[in-house]
């Protein structure tokens, strides 16, 4: 991929996209602190 | 030197400069909370930049692109690990710590460490540690701005230091965290846009990434692996390792870092605050790197590879564009100075000069006292970063490797292990103090095949857990630290019971934890 090695394509790209999972799965089993949001709070 | 460039870099010290002045408007120097922390109001997206853009240093714009240019893609190894440093730190500790803090009423992270670990010793070895690691760190990044300032400007080092020490100096005095807070949050966008230019113009120039992957290979394969230039790290898993972690994990050990989560305007926060952190650090963390591994056929025979994205810029761009990324470059460099000397100064102030030296002070001599010791920091560093420029990214690797290994584990099982006791915290940030430092010293890491970041990480955690485990029965948690413990765990709005009556005034507060202390010794 792009003249790239597996290995260091791999490298390139996997790990960014094991981070976007790691998000989507954190948002996930995040979502019930939205009971702990105040109106007012911040900027 | 071209006028456009001097514009850019004007316009761009002008809004820093207004930024400070609005903090300063918005009463961010009116009470100790509001100086320290910003009065916790600062929202998810300003959370995410300015963790992301104190983080990330004047290190990536030139330290990043000098390892792309000698070890190709090897260097990728450091950007993987760090694209996940902003969401696992807010994922791990975020939410838990912000919430601790503030029913402890804590308003620095060495703060925070007594009083979840309570004792005198705690705050000593934490505050003495951080104060002069990230003095060195500030020094660092002070002598990255004037050379930074005097290669784009042509003026002489010492007015090149003076300016860019000042411009900072003069937003964190006046604004405090809000201050650097908005400040970093301009200074992430003006990073991203600058070396987004940059990836884009190079990618034009050679014709795009595949074809500029097969000039690499024709120059020297290996620079197309992931063991670096003549395989020099093949098989080295240790100092991979160090390489994945040191902007992962180790941020959670970074003192300067997670104050970041104790100024959040709520726990939740946090949560936004990951995704933000991921968007921006996606686009980011691996545009240096690859732009130092393209300069390779841009410019070969590169004099000085950490030269690489400036040297760049200034072939592929024109010259509006030149002084957008010299401006991004500077405040790369700017984003972690100011967060460097506030934080040195607010600890120098609050944790030593006055939880040590006089805790009957008021506040609004704190804030007085802590705005005298960021200048007195400040001048100090521009003396020193004059006198004798050191090698500024040997300092940066380690300062945050012994910032990493002291202090991670106090920090993640201060929220996470209710037997983290403080003989525990104690020896951990010793120990992992101590390893990082002789492994860095005495150059163990080449024999070893060890970084310094892995070792000192894995000894600080052992010796947290051992010496945690064999003391629990002398040294137990506190009942009242347990109990706020399982009111972070919970997700829920804080009890007004748990909130610190005092949040903020240090005169009372250090004589309630005397108090505290003196009754539990009895």
């Amino acid at each position: 991929m792009f003249g790239l090695p597996v290995e260091t394509a791999l490298l390139v790209f996997a790990f960014p996209v094991f981070w976007v999972l790691y998000t989507i799965v954190f948002l996930f089993v995040s979502r019930h602190w939205k009971r702990e949001e105040r109106e007012d709070g911040g900027t | 030197m071209s006028s456009t460039v001097i514009v850019f870099l004007l316009l761009y010290y002008v809004v820093v400069l207004g930024i400070g002045y609005w903090a300063m408007r918005r009463g961010a120097g009116e009470d100790l909370e509001g100086f320290l922390l910003g009065g916790r109001k600062v929202g998810p997206m300003a959370t995410a930049l300015t963790l992301q853009s104190t983080s990330m240093s004047g290190y990536m714009f030139l330290g990043a692109g000098g390892l792309g240019y000698l070890q190709g893609y090897w260097a990728m190894w450091f950007a993987a690990g760090d694209i996940g440093g902003g969401v696992l730190n807010l994922s791990i500790i975020g939410r838990r710590m912000r919430k601790l803090s503030q029913m402890m009423g804590a308003l620095t992270s060495i703060e925070y460490l007594e009083k979840r670990y309570p004792s005198a010793a705690v705050r000593l070895f934490a505050g003495i540690l951080t104060v002069f690691l990230l003095g060195f760190y500030v020094l660092a990044q002070l002598i990255a701005g004037g050379k930074g300032m005097a290669l784009v400007t042509g003026i002489p080092y010492p007015l090149a230091l003076a300016i860019a020490v000042g411009i900072v100096l003069v937003y964190t005095f006046m604004g405090g965290y809000l201050a650097v807070a908005y400040t970093d949050f301009f200074q992430s966008i003006i990073m991203l846009v600058g070396v987004m230019w940059i990836v884009i113009a190079s990618l034009s120039e050679l014709g795009g990434l595949t074809a500029a992957n097969d000039a690499i290979a024709a120059v020297d394969p290996t620079l197309l692996s992931v063991w670096g230039r003549d395989l020099g790290f093949q098989g080295q898993w240790g100092v991979v390792a160090g390489a994945l972690l040191i902007f992962s994990i180790g941020y959670m050990g970074w003192p300067h870092v997670v104050t970041r989560h104790m100024a959040m305007s709520q726990p939740a926060t946090a949560r936004k605050a990951g995704v933000y952190a991921t968007v921006w650090n996606l686009f980011f963390v691996p545009a240096p790197y690859l732009v130092g591994i393209l300069a390779i056929l841009i410019l070969p025979g590169l004099e000085d590879p950490e030269m690489a994205i400036f040297e760049v810029a200034g072939l592929l761009l024109p010259a509006a564009v030149t002084g957008l990324v010299m401006a991004a470059i500077m405040a790369a460099i700017m984003s972690t100075a100011d967060s460097l000397l506030l934080q040195t100064g607010s600890i120098a102030s609050r944790d030593l000069y006055e939880r040590f030296i006089n805790p009957q002070a008021s506040e609004k001599q704190m804030v007085l006292v802590s705005r005298a010791l960021v200048l007195v920091i400040a001048v100090i560093g521009y003396l020193v970063a004059l006198i004798e420029p050191p090698s500024v990214f040997g300092i940066v690797i380690f300062a945050t490797s012994v910032l990493g290994s002291a202090f991670l584990p106090a920090y993640v099982c201060a929220v996470w292990w209710r037997k983290a006791n403080t003989p525990g915290a104690l020896a951990s940030m010793i120990v992992g103090a101590s390893v990082a430092f002789l492994w860095e010293y005495l150059g163990l890491a080449a024999s070893t095949q060890l970084a310094p970041m892995l070792t000192g990480v894995v000894s600080s955690t052992v010796a947290m857990i051992a010496v945690s485990l064999l003391t629990a029965k002398i040294a137990p948690v506190p009942a009242d630290i347990l109990q706020i413990m399982d009111e972070a765990a919970r997700v829920g709005p804080i009890p007004p019971q748990l909130l610190a009556a005092s949040d903020g005034a240090m005169g009372s507060e250090a004589a309630a934890i005397d108090i505290a202390l003196s009754k539990r010794r009895d």
